[in-house]
């Protein structure tokens, strides 16, 4: 892998990204689906998805992501974060019960076209040295109920039984950590 | 605007993960596009989604899943898909426009009803009211959550003043006293949860109408 990008030696998915939009790289595109793929069915699968299905999900999120490069702008989202919201649209999309329901549009519609921050473009990489900081400040036992219920979308009474805890102990484990993070997210400086 | 209230951390959380219910979802992306803050915040959660995600431990595809699915690539030109465009009605933000809308219906005194046909699995009815300046709404205590976006007008109750953009989150434990401020119509977009024995004034005039 990698012969036909150049420097795709270090670990890059956002470079791999612009080389799919500006030149159909293959060599990008096998080492994103390697990063990727089998990720996003991990995920797909921890939220209950069934094997097949995360499998189906994982692969067209990567066929989704070599069709929208060309609208990913490395500026605005780190990679990892893209093809975290691409995932999230097509399980929304692939899960759906009603025929009606247009929730995943809704991601679209709110996503403005252009970068809109006054103060100039959002610089994806500090966005996502951020999310690393704010982590790894969180204390352990908050972090795993982030990961149960915002990553694994589990509901609070599920994770009190898993964890063994009070239902209360959990929501507000669970609302300390995610003001934590939004005041550690949000802040542009 | 200045926009005052904002949905819960946990509640921007849930939408940036995709796991909140779509009539919910509906009344927080209505207040997304309106209040340029809360949409940093999604995005810092989406980038919270993407740390986790390259953390997760990678599971077994099937063998040439990778050379199928670049195999489906090639059928089509990288970066050909354009970006999605919605038709927005004047007026209306845009996720609302998304949805059928009924018509203008009166309910009450002051008080007019609009429904927004959105697809819910929780018991969760969406739609739009618009009550006259200076009307006083009844003392009600919420059965289930009500989330509510203002867009046009404003209210008040014990939490505050409630203007354009503003969303107020309220769930059972809630109890207020809204009343329209005086100028101009309020128009706002609530997603109201509840069940078949409706306690709260807006559940009992809006409880005909959408056949709960």
């Amino acid at each position: 892998m990698g012969d036909e990008i150049e420097g795709a030696s270090a670990h890059d998915p956002a470079q791999w990204i612009v080389a799919i939009a500006a030149r159909q790289d293959r060599a990008a595109f096998a080492a994103l689906f390697e990063f990727y793929a089998p990720r996003v069915k991990t995920m797909l699968m921890r939220m209950g998805v069934g094997a097949a299905t995360a499998e189906d999900v994982a692969q067209d999120t990567l066929l989704a992501v070599w069709r929208k490069a060309a609208q990913y702008d490395p500026q605005r989202a780190a990679a990892s974060a893209w093809v975290y919201t691409i995932a999230r649209n097509l399980r929304i999309d692939r899960l759906r019960r009603d025929n009606r329901s247009k929730l995943f549009t809704l991601y679209e519609i709110i996503e403005p076209e252009e970068p809109e921050r006054p103060d100039g473009p959002l610089d994806a990489a500090q966005d996502e040295a951020r999310v690393r900081v704010a982590l790894a400040e969180l204390p352990e036992e908050q972090v795993r109920v982030v990961e149960l219920s915002f990553f694994e979308g589990r509901a609070h009474g599920d994770i009190a039984k898993l964890l063994d805890l009070p239902l209360g102990t959990v929501k507000s484990r669970l609302r300390l950590a995610m003001n934590r993070l939004r005041n550690l997210l949000g802040e542009p400086t | 605007m200045t926009i005052m209230h904002h949905p819960s951390a946990t509640t921007l959380a849930a939408f940036a993960s995709g796991t909140l219910d779509e009539a919910r979802a509906v009344v927080v992306a209505t207040h997304l596009s309106l209040c340029e803050a809360c949409r940093g915040a999604v995005s810092g959660f989406e980038h919270l989604g993407g740390a986790l995600l390259d953390a997760t431990p990678p599971a077994q595809m099937s063998p040439g899943a990778m050379e199928r699915t670049l195999e489906r690539a090639m059928a089509a030109s990288a970066g050909a898909e354009p970006a999605a465009r919605h038709l927005v009605e004047a007026g209306l933000p845009a996720p609302i426009a998304n949805y059928a809308l009924g018509s203008w219906r009166r309910i009450g005194r002051g008080v007019q009803w609009r429904s927004v046909d959105v697809a819910s699995d929780d018991a969760v009815r969406v739609f739009m009211l618009k009550a006259a300046p200076g009307t006083r709404l009844p003392r009600h205590r919420h059965t289930g959550t009500e989330w509510t976006c203002v867009f046009e007008g404003a209210f008040r109750h014990d939490l505050g003043r409630f203007g354009p953009g503003d969303f107020d989150e309220a769930d059972e434990n809630d109890e207020h006293n809204p009343v329209v401020e005086a100028g101009v119509p309020c128009i706002c977009l609530v997603a109201l949860q509840g069940g078949i024995q409706l306690q709260s004034w807006l559940g009992r005039l809006v409880q005909p109408l959408i056949r709960i």
